[in-house]
């Protein structure tokens, strides 16, 4: 299969950017996360369902686990700063693994396709069980001030039934 | 159906329960026992209504999902002629699963084992090397799938596997005044928005179902960043007040939130209200009309929470209504499944506006729902351990409360909200089945 030559400094640049976001997440920086996100992120993860391979969709065009914007991602976060957030107290253990890179250039200006895979490792109390939790990204992110920012991420979760008692933590 | 023999030991075990229950004690080992569960499994899931699908889900001919009631899967569709079954996923030749999908479409299903082929009616059509191989032993009309008795209110269908099961309007018992205010927003009724978020949790399905037939009580602690940060409706002082609505003898219960000076179906679009004010009777206008929260179980495990929710603080915001299902897979393991019902009639802004409340709130990611789950696996925990086995909880909260007697909506319905009388029915009717009453 021929491919197109990849761009070299924007597969770079991405996964650099996807690196130091997820750090901030695993690094419970949730504030400085939300600034790796640009004003109108939309923020979505829909619902795998299990279909037989002739359906016309597995991932539900309706039904999302998550589906935020700049201002709900911003309530969460505020509510991980008070001290009732009880599903993260004491605060999940994660750690985010983000691989296979492929940064093609968005439909705007300024703007990439990035899509990567992402393993979650998320360990609470004294379970010896983690989570984990297998996710395919497709983010837009869009260079703004020579810096990139998160401008869109559709996160799509492997399993159709998901294991651990909540989702309390950002994928 | 046969039921497997119980020693006297566990008999005594369970009527002593069921008298404790009578005095506001219900011991904490049921929230995680292996014994309890097994029973469960055989004495109220084979037993009860159990909810299966919404109609919404299967709204074309041949449409299906597949659901469980006990540890059955099962095939709930829709056949040629608009009628609903429900029938076991498993070919009755040698047991192959039939349909291996959540939902699909099929006018029919064919087993990949020896390929019997059976209408999505569940009846049997077509056996390879019929002539060949079975010299006309077989009668197709005796090797249908196995049937499950289905009956449905207002979009929701349910099945009981026990033939000799009451009708489904005589086991709600009056219950429907209430199920009504979340199934039949509008002239057209709900619908789901899609299809439902499931997860696995380390929780026992009991402790879901009681918290949601009316626990109005864990709502200012549990979900106290939601006052904290303005984002409900109602604050600690004010939470307390309202109705706590069971039917008794049946278990069913509601727990009806009310917030002092909150305008008439606040939250709604005006025009849903008026439809409503007109659809439903003057006696459910008057106690939804000025409820806030409605929080409340089917008996055993379909439960229904309707919330105004607002993502900037202090305003009234949107209603969301979610109907979740808790399918026990374990003792204190449990599979939620969580729908977003939303009136078929409103604009397709609102029902937007009402999911992504749902889902900031109440899906598995959602802000309150964390809070809840973290909570049950807590206790699930706890009442798996060896002490607990020995250990009672109060069931004590309004034992003396009586009718409210100005209340217009049928059963038993106290004051305040905060209250364990819902509770009390609930693991009564429990106690019924548990111990041969049913």
């Amino acid at each position: 299969m021929a491919s197109k030559k990849p761009d070299r400094d924007a597969v770079l640049d991405a996964t650099d950017f996807l690196h130091r976001e997820a750090l901030a997440l695993d690094e419970r920086r949730f504030r400085d996360w939300l600034d790796h996100l640009t004003d109108d992120i939309r923020y979505i993860v829909p619902l795998r369902v299990t279909r037989e391979g002739q359906a016309d969709w597995e991932v539900s065009p309706t039904s999302r686990i998550f589906d935020d914007d700049k201002q709900t991602l911003t309530l969460r976060v505020e509510r991980l700063e008070t001290d009732f957030a009880w599903a993260e107290q004491p605060p999940s253990r994660t750690r985010h693994y983000v691989t296979n890179v492929v940064a093609d250039p968005g439909e705007r200006e300024g703007e990439l396709l990035v899509s990567s895979n992402c393993l979650i490792y998320r360990s609470r109390g004294d379970s010896v069980e983690p989570n984990l939790y297998s996710i395919a990204r497709k983010d837009t992110v869009r260079r703004v001030d020579g810096g990139l920012l998160l401008a869109r991420r559709y996160a799509v979760l492997d399993q159709s039934v998901i294991n651990g008692h909540n989702l309390s933590i950002l994928l | 159906m046969a039921t497997k023999p119980i020693g006297a030991g566990v008999e005594a075990g369970l009527e002593s329960i069921r008298d404790g229950i009578a005095q506001g004690r219900f011991p904490a080992r049921v929230f995680n026992d292996q014994e309890i569960f097994d029973i469960e499994q055989q004495r109220v899931f084979s037993k009860a209504w159990c909810f299966l699908a919404h109609e919404s889900e299967i709204p074309d001919r041949g449409d299906y999902v597949t659901r469980y009631i006990a540890n059955n899967n099962l095939i709930v569709a829709r056949d040629e002629s608009g009628e609903i079954h429900a029938s076991l996923n498993m070919c009755r030749h040698r047991g192959n699963m039939m349909c291996k999908s959540e939902m699909g479409n099929a006018s029919h299903f064919r087993c990949s084992y020896h390929g019997w082929v059976y209408k999505n009616s569940g009846e049997l059509v077509g056996v390879p090397y019929m002539k060949e191989g079975y010299e006309g032993r077989i009668d197709k009309r005796d090797w249908g799938l196995i049937k499950v008795r289905t009956q449905t209110y207002a979009g929701l269908v349910f099945g009981t596997l026990d033939p000799d099961a009451p009708p489904l309007d005589e086991y709600l018992g009056g219950f429907q005044f209430y199920l009504d205010l979340y199934l039949k927003q509008g002239n057209s009724g709900s619908e789901v928005h899609g299809p439902p978020d499931h997860w696995v949790t380390e929780t026992d399905w009991k402790i879901a179902a009681e918290n949601f037939s009316g626990d109005g009580y864990h709502t200012p602690v549990a979900h106290q960043f939601g006052f904290n940060l303005g984002y409900f409706a109602s604050s600690g002082a004010t939470h307390s007040q309202g109705w706590a609505a069971s039917i008794p003898g049946k278990g069913h219960g509601i727990g009806l939130g009310h917030t002092p000076g909150f305008p008439p179906f606040a939250g709604f679009p005006e025009e849903l209200a008026d439809e409503m004010r007109r659809s439903l009777s003057p006696e459910q206008v008057e106690v939804f009309s000025q409820t806030r929260t409605a929080v409340g179980t089917v008996f055993p495990n379909l439960s229904f929470l309707m919330q105004p929710f607002s993502i900037v603080p202090g305003q009234t915001g949107v209603r969301f209504v979610t109907m979740r299902l808790y399918h026990p897979i374990g003792p204190g393991k449990t599979e939620m499944y969580s729908w977003c019902l939303v009136p078929k009639d409103a604009s397709d802004e609102y029902k937007q506006e009402a999911y992504r409340a749902y889902t900031l709130t109440f899906a598995q990611a959602g802000t309150f729902e964390q809070d809840d789950l973290e909570n049950w696996a807590r206790v699930t925990r706890s009442a798996g351990s060896t002490m607990a086995r020995n250990i009672e909880f109060p069931y004590v909260m309004g034992m003396d409360s009586v009718r409210d007697p100005d209340f217009p909506g049928p059963g038993h319905v106290v004051k305040p909200y905060v209250n364990d009388s819902n509770f009390r029915n609930l693991w009564s009717r429990w106690s019924d089945y548990m111990t041969g009453q049913v």
